[in-house]
């Protein structure tokens, strides 16, 4: 063997080198025994206690867009100061020599250790970054102390995460930040995308409000135990799209050493921008509507959808009073919160679909469907309305009023002035049964399924459950009293179908989503005129109720006189529910009449009538629509700012 | 085996020295490209730019100067070392005045060229190896004289104590050993070897008095390490690196320093530790991976570390086998060598490569303090690669133009 060769020699002194040479590796040898084999256990102990955080890195959320790209929620930078503790421990160990001799100084014989070592570290601690705290703010203009309770506890929680010192920083506070400060040590101006809906509180409610939320939302993330500021949408398509807006967060590994302060960092993941999602809604035509039902009474309360009727996607949904979602992401006052969210107004309440109203008389043209399905009702047959209905027989000594005045009524006549005796008359020959089947047919009592948690049913009687209904109740049934609730989204898709020759669609309100790099989407994953139901409706039966809605609008007598639009043929029904509180008003339209495009809903709440309150507001939006339609759509914005 | 072999003379290559080399050389290069890989950002580096392929380009440059080296004969070559002695010599100056190095500790070390990080250290040794084997291969009478070992010594200091200036004290220290075994086989008078062995001890036991229990800044301290140096020294000896009398203040900034002096080593003591018998598997090592093993050293420093964590106690072995070939080749090599040029000149080899394996390992498993000794080509670096495989050609050179029994 070669070793045992050379050891052999005869030359001594090569004998002698061998025989070190082999204790050397002989050392070796015993040491990488000693700590592969006799002390691997301890060893790999301690690598898995190898001291790693990982944290969450949120990714840049999706932008929501409208129907021509315009921007309705983006991301702007952000500008923050935060302020780095590992950088800073040279300085905190300076300011401990002080610290200490106060303490000595105010408790002579004072031993620093245990409680009171503890204590003048964190006094240290506190000094050195309150210091850098009163320096940066006051030059800032935002002069500010530093709270000791928030900074001890990020401090002990989590020293190897920036410390948040200020937020949002002014242009002006950016630039002498930028003049006084850089290359402070500890200290760094970091940019951070921020939420922002540039059109303030216009869709506000369709867009819903993003909230800080720093915990884990899946399996995946529970792995994470340290989280960067991330938002989660808290209503609207911000909510029910949130997954995908949100992206993918990134993960990055801390290694923090055993102080606990940040070592090296490393991202393990990275992090994966939002899609954005582009809607429906025409952001000029949103503005319209919202401004038109601003202007139907003071403070008003109520909603309007504008639905296209061929294909069920919404291209406005308004619900006032609104909010600025603005307020959100930074955090609200609770102050601010419990004024938006007075009992009265609720501005954060989508009325629009959340808001289930009795529908009062715009419900009477499903009973004219009724009667006329049922062979019992013929448009020319007249009765006499004496301001009331009365039937001893069915509804013993109760008196139902009629708004309408008076007098002689044809279908016609009593569609347009909404005689409640004529549609009680008839509704209660048709029969409780045949009203709620129509009913049924329109999907009433049901989800639109606008967005997924994002609306109320309703309350509509359903056909199995009829007994225990009285008469009383088909005739309130007929002209929409009583127990029967609809929301603004339902009486849309109901006017839509009405509209359409009977085709009911499931709303749309998102176009697509679409990665966050792409120009356009490959691929329309929400797709258009999603048919629910055909309502089989017989085209002679609505030639005759498209004639009376447009009746109501044109006809000198009809109450809806006020959607009247120059070139552009309108046809409604009013409705005014009562209600325990107050009246619910409404007009439900479509237009234009020839060839029918789009349905208009308007509600509101303690209006004067459905004529008087809504019916204005829906001639605003058609004014508006005939705008659009003749100067084409808005180009899509160009803003500057991050995504 | 050899002894009994017939047809030695005819053998041209030492073969166990030659396959032991490429056996290195290709775990070198997969390792370094383990380490390398766990790298995200040095993934996305085209090929050409990745660390093994680098390494790989090197072991090439290297082969070819082992090939070149066997065109001449070492005794030719060594009528060269003046010229080679004093050049690096110039070198060493010279990177004192421009070179470049280790951002954390402000040394000197490198010159840099553009494409390489030149360490003229590396050179140094080689250069100095044929110097003094040259100077030693003079008749044994001459040796007893004072004068010529005093000399031999200062070829010795010289370059020690210019390495020692940028400041490197593991490179500088490996001028010892090498020149000691160089002396002692080429029949420098055992009492002068032995007053060698004992100042240089004497030396090392004052520098770790000076540095472990002299208070620093006293006027006793005679000999002033860079920081990092003592620092490392402490590390090593499990000491404090707060004095006695320090107050909790210049304590608790002591422990925080020393927590961050000695991370390096526990690093490297977990890796080696936890890779067991068998080790994680190739490129299945946490510690670098994860970035516990600092990047910037687990493919040169540390490379063993990564060897040792992935394939566990055998993978050392095999390597430590490898090693051993390598030098028993050279021992065998000195013992057949033609004249005691080639014998002085392949014990220094020997005692160089060792001094390198013995440092490095040792330093991975906290046998010996924290230098930056390269493992011979298994770290990655261009002149640490070159140099071992200079010195390994000088083997074979010696091997080729041996004497014939």
């Amino acid at each position: 063997m070669l070793i045992f060769d050379q050891l052999k020699r005869e030359d001594p002194k090569l004998r002698i080198i061998s025989l070190g040479v082999i204790s050397g590796l002989v050392i070796l040898l015993a040491g990488l025994w000693w700590v592969q084999i006799v002390s691997a256990k301890r060893y790999e102990a301690n690598l898995k206690n190898q001291s790693f955080r990982s944290v969450r890195v949120p990714a840049l959320r999706g932008k929501i867009l409208d129907r021509n790209n315009q921007s309705l929620a983006e991301n702007r930078p952000r500008f923050d100061v935060n302020i780095y503790l590992e950088d800073l421990r040279p300085q905190f160990t300076r300011e401990f020599a002080s610290v200490a001799r106060a303490f000595t100084n105010r408790t002579p014989g004072l031993k620093i250790r245990g409680k009171v070592l503890e204590e003048v570290n964190r006094e240290a601690r506190y000094r050195v970054a309150s210091n850098i705290t009163s320096q940066i703010t006051s030059k800032l203009q935002q002069p500010q102390v530093l709270d000791s309770a928030r900074f001890t506890k990020h401090y002990q929680q989590q020293p190897y995460i920036p410390f948040p010192l200020l937020q949002n920083l002014t242009q002006k506070q950016v630039a002498i930040f930028a003049e006084n400060f850089t290359g402070l040590t500890g200290v760094e101006m970091e940019i951070q995308p921020m939420r922002t809906y540039p059109n303030g509180a216009t869709a506000s409610h369709l867009l819903g409000w993003i909230q800080r939320h720093d915990e884990p939302r899946d399996e995946e993330e529970i792995a994470c135990k340290y989280y960067l500021p991330d938002f989660i949408g808290r209503a609207g398509v911000e909510a029910s799209f949130d997954g995908a807006l949100r992206g993918t967060a990134g993960v990055k590994s801390l290694l923090v050493n055993n102080l606990g302060y940040r070592q090296r960092e490393e991202m393990l993941s990275l992090t994966e921008a939002g899609r954005n999602l582009s809607l429906t809604i025409d952001l000029t035509l949103q503005r319209a509507a919202e401004k038109a039902l601003a202007s139907a009474m003071p403070n008003v309360r109520g909603a309007a959808v504008v639905m296209d009727v061929r294909n069920g996607n919404i291209l406005a949904l308004v619900s006032a009073p609104a909010f600025d979602p603005n307020a959100f992401p930074n955090g609200i006052s609770s102050a601010d919160w419990s004024l938006l969210n007075n009992e009265k107004y609720s501005h954060m309440f989508n009325r629009a679909t959340f808001g289930a109203y009795p529908p009062g008389s715009i419900l009477k043209i499903l009973t004219a469907i009724a009667c006329f399905e049922s062979n019992i009702m013929s448009p020319a047959e007249i009765i006499h309305d004496p301001g009331y209905f009365e039937d001893r027989r069915l509804l013993g000594t109760r008196r139902i009023k009629s708004l309408a005045s008076p007098g002689d009524y044809d279908f016609k006549r009593a569609f347009l002035k909404s005689s409640n005796t004529y549609f009680i008359h008839f509704g209660l020959k048709a029969g409780l049964k045949k009203l709620v089947e129509v009913g049924e047919r329109f999907h009433l009592g049901e989800n639109t399924g606008i967005l997924p948690g994002e609306e109320v049913s309703g309350e509509y009687p359903h056909s199995n459950r009829l007994s225990g209904k009285y008469a009383g109740d088909t005739a309130n049934l007929c002209i929409g009293q009583g127990d029967i609730t609809v929301t603004p989204i339902q009486v849309a898709a109901m006017t839509a179908a009405i509209a359409n020759g009977g085709k009911l669609f499931w709303p749309r309100l998102i176009r697509d989503l679409r990665p966050a790099d792409a120009v356009e989407a490959d691929l329309n994953s929400f797709q258009s005129g999603s048919l629910r139901a055909d309502v089989r409706l017989n085209p002679r039966h609505l030639q005759i109720i498209h004639q009376a809605m447009l009746a109501d609008v044109e006809d000198s007598e009809g109450t809806g006189s006020a959607a009247r639009v120059e070139g552009f043929r309108v046809g409604g029904k009013t409705g005014t529910a009562e209600g325990t509180k107050e009246q619910t008003t409404w007009f439900a339209s479509f237009g234009p009449f020839e060839n029918p495009r789009y349905a208009v809903v308007v509600m509101v709440q303690a209006g004067v009538s459905g004529g008087g309150t809504c019916a204005p507001v829906a001639g605003k939006i058609y004014k508006a629509i005939l705008n659009l339609e003749r100067t084409g759509p808005a180009a899509p914005q160009t803003r500057a700012g991050l995504n | 085996m050899y002894e009994t072999n017939l047809n030695e003379r005819k053998s041209f290559l030492e073969w166990p020295l030659i396959l032991a080399m490429l056996g290195l050389m290709l775990i070198g290069t997969a390792f370094i490209y383990s380490a390398a890989f766990a790298n995200e950002s040095a993934r996305t580096l085209s090929w050409f730019k990745q660390l093994y392929v680098k390494q790989i380009i090197w072991y090439e440059i290297g082969i070819g100067f082992v090939i070149a080296l066997c065109f001449f004969d070492y005794r030719t070559l060594a009528r060269w070392s003046i010229i080679g002695y004093w050049g690096t010599i110039l070198f060493l100056i010279l990177v004192l005045m421009i070179g470049s190095g280790g951002a954390s500790w402000g040394a000197r070390r490198w010159i840099n060229l553009g494409f390489f990080q030149f360490q003229p250290s590396e050179f140094t040794k080689i250069a100095f190896i044929f110097m003094l084997a040259n100077f030693l291969s003079r008749p044994v009478e001459e040796l007893r004289s004072k004068t010529l070992f005093f000399k031999a010594l200062g070829m010795i200091a010289l370059p020690f104590l210019l390495i020692l200036k940028e400041p490197d004290l593991g490179s500088a220290l490996v001028f010892f050993p090498v020149g000691l075994l160089m002396m002692f086989v080429a029949g420098v008078p055992v009492k002068y070897v032995t007053a060698f062995v004992g100042g240089v001890g004497l030396l090392m036991v004052l520098i770790l008095v000076d540095v472990l229990f002299v208070p620093i800044d006293s006027h006793w301290q005679v000999i002033k390490l860079e920081p990092y140096q003592r620092h490392r020294l402490l590390t090593y000896f499990g000491q404090d690196f707060a004095p006695k009398n320090a107050t909790p203040t210049e304590r608790k900034q002591a422990q925080l320093l020393q927590n961050k002096r000695s991370y390096n080593v526990e690093q490297a003591l977990i890796s080696v530790g936890s890779g067991g018998l068998t080790g994680k598997g190739w490129r299945q090592g946490t510690q670098y991976s994860l970035g516990f093993l600092p990047r910037a050293v687990a493919h040169n420093d540390f490379i063993f570390s990564v060897i040792a964590e992935e394939e566990g106690f055998v993978g050392s072995v095999i390597v430590l086998t490898l090693y051993t070939v390598i030098l028993f080749s050279g021992i065998k090599i000195a013992s057949q060598a033609r004249d005691r040029l080639g014998k002085i000149l392949a014990v220094g080899v020997v005692a160089l490569l060792f001094s390198h394996i013995f440092i490095n390992i040792g330093m991975n498993i906290r046998l010996m303090p924290v230098t930056g000794i390269p493992l011979p080509l298994l770290s990655y670096g261009g002149s640490s690669v070159l140099c071992s495989l200079i010195a390994i050609g000088i083997l074979q050179n010696v091997h080729m133009y041996r004497r014939a029994y």
